[in-house]
């Protein structure tokens, strides 16, 4: 529990005096913190704020008038009118002692160097050529708390002989490296996995002079179940543990606190910079949504999403045989020249639901206002299982992750938040610290079915029915949370699962999390980035083209795509416009370069309805080497300006805001983080039907890609994703591929109905039998020209819910007949 | 503790890395799946497996509801665990006080020479495993070691090479 909290909280007030200074605090306060309280500073390197007290380090020993010894601050209660000395002689020397001891086993050049002032020296000469930085032996150096306590505690020299463990640094697992030579053993990272995370990946292993950290048997940390969070990092006070990409950064300029762009929870970020670059990222110690806790996409996927070198930042447009980079001027006046051109019918705009809300919002305003279009679609209606009416139901709902820990029997549904959603589980499993009652309704062995108090497996692709039924037999009285993740909308039985959480939801103490992929999909909703949706959310009754009409074989003559890239080829536009981070997979005729999140300011709206602030940290001078990306409102005002509307130009993100406000009720004004309940409104719905079609042994169950970000893959341009293979191929388990004999990594047929589809399968040790799972890969665009596998493709148009097929080892689809590519039919 | 209503995992689904665990249930018998029970499960895991396979602590783990990483930090804090499959012959050799004064660690270091293993492993080919104890309770026969049931006491480095010797063509 943070400080602040604790000294809020009720408890009885007791007096103590540190070093002679008075202060009062609640019972329960250790006496570490009062003598922070006191503004006392007081050694010490394993405790943490956010952790239970563990007592290893035992340099915060101090002088209690009454108690014999020395007793440890850190692990020491307040008592009424205690008196504390800190810092005598004795104490002095006894920490120097055991600093020493500490010491002896961490390899410390960067504090006891010979060389070190002569070094410094050197290091502020003007010099010609080639400097030498000194050693940078640690990733830490500069920025380490260890080094930090020996200031303190005032230590020159190591009177012990010196150890060296000699172990062998781990660079195996992706996002971040392990160098246990310099583990102190504080278990700061041990009690973080267990306590705030309940993971349990790391923990003590042998004993004595022995002891390491890490998973049982020296396994790797992905096969250990590790969700790669990086609390780990945050919390070690040395250098042991570091991330890979921020490593050698040094100590950041500053930090400013942000929003994850990634996924609709809308965690708090501490964003660091150094030289006008992000470097890393960390969790915000927000209490009302992650405090402190992040997944892997918003903990280590930031600087290289925005960083990879395939990153397009020129804006560049087709002249006949040749795509070359041209001025912002150009290639406005070129897009502009075609918008005034096209017909209103003939103009289509898909928009991704990662755009800022100002994005959004300046998008379809200049679609629907600016051209007199009604042509704006977005992925994000495929990515709303049930469609937005039954989204828009469900937003209406009070929504609240941080009531989740508060819960006393907790329902989670189709969610393993070992990657996604992770700060949902770590909310789930502080509830059952706190004696919460967890069930489990999966029909995959999820990380949360496994630690479940009952675990309800129902056929898979059956997890609404299930759902409905886990819910009904919750006997009423207390506190409820219901948690279900993006598959369960697509089962059959939905359409009554979002009727029984509506009528569930008005009991005061129940808390509904609908979870859904897309980091501003509320915010696409409310604002009109939808097919069929006006800003509001209000129907559209007006009629456009949409990305179903293109998938039906009818093509707009002009197709604008801001940060979406939903086809493996070019489709077949007489002008295609792209506005994004990266150039999409395929042929267009002219690219505008986005900021990123990193580069502008905007506001994202959570699955709450928060509206949350995105700082720009990116302060890179504007030019041939940084770029030229702009933001995307102030490319559609730049854009408005040349159509001559200049009432749809906007001076910056405020003014945008002004504009939102005036026209969707509720929105919040600046600076208001509060949760909103959305207003109803009767929106296009897809009932998700009463069973699972089709005919065949398997089923076949399609997930919702959620490693996406704009148009592409974040696994494509973050490498540690890229390592974790977690969206790739058919996932089936391992005891149906030995049945049909098929090796891990193996082609398999799939057939439905009429269509056969081959497709390499991989074991997945969660998968239940009989049963295979496919990520939807309807947004993905690739990078660097890289296309998405055709098959999976196909598979992902054919199964968008749940459906039986039959499965078959080798390949039989009708492409293997033809002996060529295969190319999916559209 | 609430009644505990789950299937079982489908861990035989999972592909084998060590040999397979048939005495399950015999392992889990009498316990209710407390996490208290940890030791003593382990207890009698290794008593009926002769050691600790990882398979044993991943479904112990997911039995008790706990990590794989807990069960191994705990049962590696104990030093009657082991998680190599023990040898036909096991050889126990004495570090304790009177044996490393009359050179104790000679006879480790000889036995880590012949058999190509150290303390707490076994053999490839099965044969031998090697413990390192702290007292045999037989200090007066310093430098001691057994080899399976018989002390050998006072031993030099060629008397420990002749045992082997004898061993190995026997």
């Amino acid at each position: 529990m943070p400080i602040e909290s604790r000294v809020r909280s009720r408890a009885r007030r007791l007096r103590l005096e540190v070093d002679g200074h008075k202060v009062s605090v609640p019972a329960g306060t250790t006496v570490l913190y009062a003598a922070e309280l006191a503004g006392v500073s007081i050694p010490s390197l394993c405790s943490h704020k956010e952790l239970s007290p563990f007592g290893g380090c035992r340099l915060c020993a101090v002088d209690i008038a009454g108690i014999g010894g020395h007793p440890l601050a850190c692990s020491t209660v307040v008592t009424d009118s205690m008196e504390v000395t800190t810092d005598t002689d004795g104490l002095r020397e006894l920490r120097q002692e055991i600093l020493q001891l500490i010491l002896s086993e961490h390899p410390c050049s960067c504090i006891f160097c010979g060389e070190q002032d002569e070094c410094r020296r050197s290091l502020t000469t003007i010099r010609k050529a080639g400097v030498t930085t000194g050693c940078r032996s640690c990733p830490n150096d500069g920025d380490c708390e260890l080094q930090r306590v020996v200031e303190q505690v005032g230590i020159t020299e190591i009177g012990y002989p010196i150890t060296y463990r000699g172990l062998e640094a781990e660079h195996d697992d992706p996002f971040f490296d392990r160098d246990y030579n310099l583990c102190i053993l504080c278990g700061r990272c041990v009690r973080v996995c267990n306590e705030v995370r309940g993971t349990s990946v790391l923990a003590f292993k042998y004993r004595g002079r022995k002891t390491l950290i890490g998973p049982a048997f020296g396994t790797s940390h992905i096969e250990a179940g590790c969700e790669f969070c990086g609390a780990c990092v945050s919390v070690c006070p040395t250098g042991a543990l570091a991330e890979k990409v921020s490593k050698w950064d040094g100590k950041a300029d500053g930090v400013e606190t942000s929003t994850c762009p990634f996924c609709g929870i809308g965690c708090r970020l501490e964003v660091a910079h150094k030289d006008g670059r992000l470097s890393s990222v960390s969790g915000a110690l927000d209490s009302e949504i992650n405090d402190g806790q992040l997944c892997v996409r918003g903990r280590f996927g930031l600087p290289e999403a925005t960083h990879h070198y395939l990153r397009a930042r020129q804006p560049m447009l087709r002249r006949g045989a040749y795509f070359r980079v041209a001025n912002w001027d150009e290639a406005l006046g070129e897009v502009a020249e075609r918008l005034k051109q096209v017909a209103p019918d003939e103009f289509l705009m898909l928009v991704s639901s990662d755009l800022s809300n100002e994005g959004l919002f300046a998008a379809q305003r200049l679609v629907r206002s600016g051209l007199g279009a009604n042509g704006v679609d977005s992925t994000a209606g495929a990515s709303l299982p049930g469609g937005p009416g039954v989204w828009s139901r469900l937003f209406s709902l009070p929504v609240s992750i941080k009531a989740l820990s508060e819960a006393e029997t907790v329902i989670v549904a189709g969610l393993d938040s070992r990657f996604s959603f992770s700060v949902v589980g770590v909310q789930v499993r502080r509830a059952m610290r706190e004696g919460a009652r967890l069930v489990a309704v999966d029909a995959r062995e999820s990380n949360l079915a496994r630690m479940a108090d009952e675990w309800v497996r129902p056929e898979p692709g059956d997890e609404a029915r299930a759902l409905v039924e886990a819910v009904r037999k919750w006997p009423g009285g207390g506190t409820l949370a219901v948690v279900v993740g993006p598959r369960v909308f697509d089962c059959p039985g939905a359409g009554e699962l979002v009727s029984r959480l509506e009528t569930l939801a008005q009991d005061e103490g129940v808390t509904v999390v609908p979870l859904v992929h897309g980091a501003n999909i509320r915010g696409a909703l409310e604002l009109g980035a939808l097919g069929g949706v006006l800003p509001g959310p209000r129907p559209d009754e007006g009629r456009g083209l949409t990305l179903a009409d293109m998938r039906a074989g009818k093509h707009p003559k002009v197709l604008y795509l801001v940060g979406e890239a939903p086809f493996t080829t070019r489709p077949d536009c007489d002008f295609v416009v792209a506005q994004d981070l990266y150039l999409p997979p395929f042929a267009v005729d002219a690219f505008l370069p986005a900021a990123s999140f990193a580069e502008a300011e905007g506001t994202l709206t959570n699955l709450e309805g928060r509206v949350q602030e995105l700082r720009a940290v990116e302060r890179l001078p504007v030019g041939a080497v940084h770029g030229f990306a702009l933001p995307d409102w102030k490319i559609f005002s730049d854009l408005a300006g040349r159509l001559g509307r200049s009432d749809l130009e906007y001076a910056d993100a405020a003014a945008v805001r002004k504009t939102i406000r005036a026209e969707v009720s509720g929105f919040a004004a600046e600076g208001d983080r509060a949760p909103r309940r959305m207003a109803p409104a009767e929106l296009p719905v897809e009932p998700a039907g009463d069973t699972v079609q089709g005919t065949g042994r398997f089923v076949l169950v399609p997930e919702r890609a959620s490693f996406r970000h704009r148009g592409i893959d974040l696994a494509g341009v973050v490498e540690g994703l890229g390592e974790l293979h977690l969206e790739e191929g058919l996932r089936m388990n391992v005891a149906d591929m030995t049945r049909l004999g098929v090796e891990p990594g193996g082609t398999v047929t799939v057939s439905l109905g009429s269509r056969r589809v081959a497709v390499a399968a991989r074991p997945d040790p969660d998968c239940p039998r009989r049963a295979a799972y496919v990520s939807l890969i309807e947004a993905w665009g690739g990078v660097g020209g890289e296309a998405a596998d055709p098959a999976l493709e196909l598979l992902s148009r054919l199964a968008a819910r749940p459906v039986r097929v039959r499965i078959s080892a080798g390949d039989r689809s009708p492409a293997r007949k033809r002996g060529g590519a295969h190319v999916p039919g559209r | 503790m609430a009644a505990v209503t789950r299937p079982q995992p489908e861990l035989d689904d999972l592909p084998a890395s060590s040999p397979p665990i048939d005495p399950w249930a015999q392992i889990v018998q009498g316990f209710d799946g407390n996490r208290s029970d940890l030791v003593p499960v382990l207890q009698r895991a290794q008593s009926l497996l002769g050691y600790l396979p990882p398979d044993a602590v991943r479904r112990v783990a997911r039995w008790l509801r706990l990590s794989e990483s807990e069960v191994f930090g705990v049962a590696t804090f104990y030093a009657q665990f082991r998680f190599t499959p023990p040898g036909r012959h096991h050889v126990r050799i004495c570090l304790g006080t009177a044996c490393h004064v009359k050179g104790g660690v000679q006879m480790l270091e000889t036995i880590q020479r012949r058999l190509g293993v150290g303390a707490g492993e076994t053999t490839a080919d099965g044969e031998y495993d090697v413990e390192r104890v702290a007292c045999l309770g037989c200090c007066a026969l310093a430098p001691v070691l057994t080899l399976d049931e018989a002390i050998h006491g006072q031993m030099s480095v060629l008397k420990l090479q002749g045992i082997l010797d004898a061993e190995a063509s026997a």
